[in-house]
């Protein structure tokens, strides 16, 4: 173990290797010289490998052995990068740098760095030549992640008749259950951390948000080459791409990789060098949350076992309490945005209470609106979308006497406009996508 | 004798069926048996009715005529001709349709077989058995009568009979024979059509054939010993009741209780008739007898329930409601956008009504509608989620004054409304749904310690629904050592001077030895401020424990007696600086509990590990005192404030290393260890330093004769479970009453007795009071009291037992059954090891009692 070494302190950081053995990816990395740091993915019931497959695939692992150093690069953050079998072609150091740089923007923003300009990852290798098409099966993997948006996802796949299936990583009892529900075949994917990075936390490892999307999207790129997919549907919405709050100049978005830019260099990234028939996308890339909500509240089976609580629950009781912690920004932007397309009763048999009627949460609803406070860092929709939201309520009697509600009636409403506050517009999708042709019929589910 | 679809699926069942009848008949009673349909197959006959293909018709009354020539075969019976004939009808009504008797008659006569064909199933085994038994056609006894406001589906779907007692359907019956067998759930209406009873029909059955034979009794033969002073599966310890009056009975079945369909009673009340509730399975339990109304017995809460997904509406108007004809229209609104009112509470200017959970409530825009109409004669407010929690019991009124704590209880909580019904039987609070689930056996409890269910009773409330059904073993309550074991040296030290505590190390040992069979726990620390006796800390220490204080003067008692090895933990709660200053100096664990700590201390701990003890919102315990979480309590850091503390500390290089909660004392409900275990993991994954988690004491010890033991077995596969969802943190837990509570007695002796109003109620004085124990007085703690020197003398009068200290509050125990008491006998506290001797206090400047140490 790296003892009584200060990751804070270290110089290097180092990519130092990655293989693959009967369905278990090897990660391997260090500070400086100290004690390798090795993560391992597991792939359960792992096909052989086809032999024309074996190219892309090593393209795609040596992507994820980048992409998922992000959880100890920033462990110490320190000035140099270095990658085994040297500099890296520019396309590939420029969506590194891109995604280093903007998906730990919420952990130096709160732990005080500055990362601009100290992440560099080697460059100036030669540029692989253009990736083949491969001729993968006409399946699709959507991953779950036990909240609204990718069981949205995964009707809409099921309304064309596509062929699914669905998959997570990691052991969250209640992703499972709702991937459970789904009635797809599963895929369960574990990612086994490495133990030292615990010991560097110890020893005062600077710690934070990661942009895990982009390393379960890269573990998926595996996945799909590896068992036969040509496509990975994420369950992204348009807000992902909008900035939480600007930071000394730098934009901060805590949902940076499941944003616009990242899905357009990652799908480009694996196009160019893993296989030009494997699609990267995100299904609910045109809408707004508040249209994917609306999808959502026509799903009524998933009611009792879905949660986009950030609270991560490893336990599972049948109680809404169980799902739904009612504090964090997350419970409340789903009760606001489910709250105008679902009887009230049937919303607040949900989340088991009224997080509309509780005085408490005022500061909690009032960042959501961005009324006296930014954006909460979480994944959660813009303001403007949870104005409306609320505006809605606020015409609708059953609604209207609830304490936070009435508040804003008569503190927040006043300083609107009302023009601006619709909830149509929200319904309608934008043109941002790059879904392929086979999924686009898909989209219909949200009409 | 009534038996469910269960009960006659399996020859074992109806073997059983044949003697519990066999019992009635050598008891000399003449027995009609009523029976619903095998399981299963009043389903697949109502699949049958819906199922449009004919071939398919077919094909599912074949498969319910298998049904019953598999449990023939079983019975190695051949198919009597009487059920031969229902079935071929049954073939014939598939292969017809619906055309020809219209879709609610044909579908009536279909269900109906169910029970035609199990009953003449049943006729053949009992005769074949040896008990002839005859079949009787219940269409041919029960006529179904025309109601007002009926439309031709209830009329065929869920009929009502007039039963009143026939003489002649006796004599008729007494002239066939001894045993008969007939159908639940049939009746006949006036054109000769068979039609349907309903939900619960086949009690309903068995009560109007009650009725109309005037019956000794009626049988209602089930899965279950009868009902319950509470839903078992919310309140384990709910008792069985063995006697009830019919309104009280329908008042429990129409607010919860699952056991009988509240309708099947009114038939019963004015002939009389009784009912009994058995339990096939166990024909030795009481059951529940249900009677005209029990006169010789003190009014009693009998039951207490919970009804979920209740939503009130709320409406609020000044000077409307008096005006003529105005609450017609608001009804009027309901009724139009089809939602049932259930219970209504009003004042000069609201009106709150409650809606139960219907489909329409839920997935329609019913609710919406009703909001938007009301909204223009009054402002509405639409509360969800509540639940109305039901007092049940005879004279309700009269029992308010006992119900204080229970009303103590409600004053926590968002109570949205109070109803009491005219018929005086029940009482009911609406409140947030989320709080149920831990209230009601808490209130459970709390109406048996006021003495408002009067479970002391054993003519009305039988053993608890663990006892009988639980799953595991049931934890005996432990025996008191003091009681066989060590009453003749307690006499001896009673002998002596008086007040004295008393220990037994062998108790404390015994109670360490059980919780470190907790294979979750890693670490196990002593609260010491239950009991700080050298003796006892120096048998914890020997026992491996570590010891948690909470000021300088405890850790000191502490490390002038323990190893250097025994692990101390420092968590005091608004410590002055300089006692934080003070344990740094020393090998303890500090804990931290505010923002304050850091921000104006904060270079006192730089380079120091702690604890951070956290506030998770809510707080549990035996009493509102001992709460210790929640935002009435002064402990811990409110959870919205961990993310400043983590910037302080990291501002001043102290380093989190594990997080504590603690939610109260007392607690017997193994789950919320679970709960606040998993809770701190989840917020400590969000800390890179952490390694460890303390969830905390607070496990609760009985006091009261027949109080479940805390399930140490239990408490450890809950904490195993989470464990293994965070194997990388150590489990840390701080006990303190648990480990010595039982270990420790006061012996006191009688000064003197007192008799005040004519003798009503009598006082039993003894020698010291709340200055040597003042649990009874601070938290309402009930301990038991015995006259050791008459202890095998029967308790024949009713005790306040009082201290010699000038306060009205000096009372040790209330309403407790003695011997006639002798001034200088010896009495013995128990349970007094806990907060016993260091909460004692020198008010009145009476002598303190001093501790004695039994090996």
């Amino acid at each position: 173990m790296t003892t009584n070494i200060n990751p804070r302190l270290t110089q290097v950081f180092r990519f130092v290797r990655c293989s693959y053995a009967d369905g278990v990816a090897e990660l391997v990395y260090a500070f400086d010289h100290g004690e390798e740091l090795i993560e391992r993915v597991r792939f359960p019931n792992a096909p052989a490998l086809p032999a024309n497959h074996q190219a892309a695939f090593d393209q795609a692992l040596k992507m994820l052995h980048l992409i998922a150093g992000v959880s100890y690069y920033k462990a110490g953050v320190p000035p140099r990068i270095d990658v085994v079998g040297g500099p890296l072609d520019d396309a590939t150091a420029n969506l590194l740098d891109e995604l280093y740089l903007h998906g730990l923007a919420e952990f130096a923003y709160r732990n005080g760095l500055d990362l601009r300009g100290r992440i560099q990852f080697p460059r100036g290798g030669a540029t692989q030549p253009e990736a083949k098409a491969l001729g993968l099966p006409h399946r699709t993997l959507v991953p779950i992640g036990g909240g609204k948006d990718s069981l949205v996802a995964v009707e809409a796949i099921k309304s064309i008749g596509g062929d699914a299936t669905a998959v997570w990583v990691g052991n969250s009892p209640l992703i499972a259950a709702c991937a459970e529900r789904t009635g797809l075949p599963l895929l369960n994917i574990q990612r086994e951390l490495a133990p030292g990075l615990f010991e560097l936390n110890r020893l005062g490892a600077w710690n934070g948000h990661i942009p895990v999307t982009a390393v379960n999207s890269v573990i998926l790129a595996v996945a799909a080459i590896l068992y036969g997919f040509d496509s990975i549907a994420f369950a992204n919405e348009r807000s992902a791409s909008a900035a939480t709050l600007e930071y000394e100049g730098q934009q901060v978005n805590h949902q940076w990789s499941k944003g616009y830019s990242f899905e357009q260099l990652l799908s480009d990234w694996l196009h160019q060098h893993v296989a030009a028939d494997l699609d990267y996308c995100s299904l609910l890339r045109p809408f707004s949350e508040l249209a994917v909500t609306r999808a959502f509240s026509k799903l009524t089976p998933y009611f009792d076992v879905f949660s986009s609580c950030n609270r991560n629950f490893k336990i599972l009781g049948p109680k809404p309490a169980d799902r739904w912690c009612g504090q964090c920004p997350k419970c409340h932007f789903v009760f606001l945005a489910l709250a105008p397309f679902l009887a009230k009763p049937r919303l607040l048999s949900i989340f088991g209470r009224n997080l509309l009627d509780d005085e408490n949460l005022a500061p909690g609803f009032d960042a959501l609106l961005e009324y006296q406070d930014h954006k909460p860092f979480e994944c959660v929709g813009e303001g403007a979308e949870a104005r409306a939201a609320m505006y809605a309520l606020s015409q609708r009697s059953e609604w209207q006497e609830d304490t936070l509600v009435a508040r804003f009636i008569r503190d927040i409403l006043p300083q609107l406009d009302v023009s601006e506050l619709a909830l149509e517009p929200w319904l309608e999708p934008s043109a941002e996508q790059r879904i392929p042709k086979r999924l686009q019929p898909a989209l219909a589910f949200f009409a | 004798m009534k038996f469910g679809g269960t009960s006659v699926a399996t020859l074992p069942r109806w073997q059983n069926i044949r003697e519990l009848v066999a019992s009635r008949r050598a008891e000399g009673a003449r027995v009609l048996v009523v029976v619903s349909a095998l399981t299963g197959i009043t389903d697949a006959l109502k699949q049958m009715c819906a199922q449009e293909d004919k071939g398919k018709r077919i094909e599912a009354a074949k498969a319910i005529a298998q049904r019953h020539y598999d449990l023939l075969d079983h019975m190695q019976l051949a198919v009597p001709d009487t059920l031969g004939a229902r079935l071929s009808e049954l073939a014939k009504l598939a292969d017809e349709g619906p055309a020809l008797l219209g879709e609610l008659a044909w579908s009536a006569l279909v269900q109906a077989h169910g029970e035609l064909m199990s009953s003449a199933l049943g006729a053949a085994f009992l005769s074949h058995s040896g008990l002839s038994t005859r079949w009787v056609d219940a269409r041919d006894c029960l006529s179904a009568i025309a109601l007002p406001n009926q439309n031709e589906r209830t009329k065929l779907l869920s009929a009502m009979v007039e039963a009143k007692p026939d003489p002649a359907l006796n004599t008729r019956l007494a002239a066939l024979g001894d045993v008969f067998i007939t159908q639940g759930f049939i009746a006949r209406e006036s054109q000769g059509r068979t039609v349907l009873l309903g939900r619960g029909g086949s009690d309903t059955s068995a009560s109007y054939f009650g009725a109309l034979l005037k019956a000794q009794r009626v049988e209602i033969w089930t899965d279950v010993a009868g009902m319950f002073t509470a839903n078992p599966r919310q309140v384990p310890s709910a008792r069985l009741l063995q006697r009830l009056d019919y309104e009280e009975a329908q008042e429990i079945a129409s607010t919860g209780a699952k056991v009988l369909h509240p309708r099947c009673l009114s038939p019963l009340r004015e002939p009389r008739v009784p009912l009994l509730i058995k339990d096939t399975n166990r024909p030795e339990l009481e059951g529940t007898l249900i009677g005209p109304e029990v006169r010789e017995h003190a009014p009693s809460v009998k039951a207490i329930s919970a009804r979920k997904g209740i939503t009130l509406v709320s409406m609020e108007s000044v000077g409307m409601w008096q005006q003529v004809g105005f609450l017609a229209d608001v009804f009027a609104q309901f009724k139009q956008h089809g939602l049932s009112v259930d219970m209504i509470g009003s004042a000069e200017t609201n009106v709150t009504v409650s809606l139960d959970p219907t489909e329409n409530l839920l997935d329609s825009d019913a609710l919406a509608a009703l909001a938007s109409d009301l909204a223009k004669v009054c402002r509405v407010k639409v509360i969800a989620p509540c639940a109305a929690i039901t007092l049940v019991g005879r004279g309700m009124r009269s029992m308010l004054h006992t119900l204080s704590a229970v009303l103590a209880e409600f004053g926590q909580l968002r109570v949205h409304m109070i109803s009491q019904s005219s018929n005086n039987l029940n009482l009911t609070f609406v409140v947030d749904e989320n709080v149920v689930d831990e209230l009601l056996p808490h209130l459970h409890e709390l109406l048996i310690t006021a003495g408002a269910l009067r479970t002391d009773d054993s003519a009305l409330f039988g053993p608890s629904w663990q006892a009988l059904y639980g799953t595991g073993d049931v934890l005996p309550p432990a025996a008191s050592w003091w009681r066989e074991e060590r009453r003749t040296d307690l006499l001896k030290i009673g002998a002596g001077a008086t007040p004295r505590y008393v220990y037994h190390l062998p108790t404390v040992r015994q109670q360490a030895r059980e919780l470190k069979t907790l294979a979750a726990v890693d670490r196990l620390h002593y609260a010491v401020k239950a009991n700080t006796h050298p003796a006892i800390l120096k048998a914890l220490a020997e026992e491996g424990f570590g010891f948690e204080c909470v000021s300088p003067g405890e850790l000191k008692a502490v490390m002038a007696v323990v190893p250097e090895s025994a692990p101390l933990l420092f968590t005091p709660n608004f410590a002055p600086k300089d006692d934080y200053a003070w344990a740094l100096t020393t090998r303890a664990t500090l804990s931290l509990d505010s923002l304050y700590q850091l921000e104006q201390w904060g270079e006192l701990f730089r380079g120091k590990e702690v604890v951070l003890r956290l506030d998770l919102g809510r707080g549990l315990g035996h009493h509102e005192k001992v709460r210790t979480g929640g935002s009435g309590s002064k402990f811990g850091l409110p959870v919205e404030q961990l993310d400043a503390f983590l910037r302080l500390a990291d501002t001043h290089g102290v380093t989190v290393r594990g997080l504590h909660a603690h939610l109260g004392s007392g607690i017997l409900d193994d789950a919320h260890w679970g709960e606040v275990y998993g809770q701190l993991a989840s917020l400590a994954e969000r800390i890179g330093s952490v390694t460890f988690l303390d969830i905390g004491g607070g496990l609760g010890v009985p006091s009261h004769p027949g109080e479940a033991r805390l399930d140490i077995a239990a408490l450890d596969k809950v904490l195993r479970e989470v464990k293994a969802a965070y194997p990388h943190y150590k489990l840390w837990m701080e006990p303190g009453r648990y480990l010595v509570a039982d270990a420790g007695v006061l012996i006191t002796k009688v000064t003197q007795t007192k008799g005040k109003g004519n003798g009503q109620i009598r006082y039993l004085g003894v020698d010291t009071g709340m200055n040597s124990l003042i649990r009874p007085a601070l938290y309402e703690a009930w301990h038991e009291i015995v006259n050791l020197t008459r202890l095998d003398e029967p308790a024949t009068s009713l005790f306040q037992v009082v201290g010699p200290i000038c306060e009205s509050g000096d009372v040790l125990g209330t309403d407790r059954r003695l011997p006639e008491p002798q001034e200088g006998d010896v009495v013995l506290v128990a349970q007094a090891g806990a907060y016993g001797k260091v909460m004692s206090s020198p008010y009145n400047l009476r002598d303190e009692a001093e501790e004695i140490i039994l090996e």
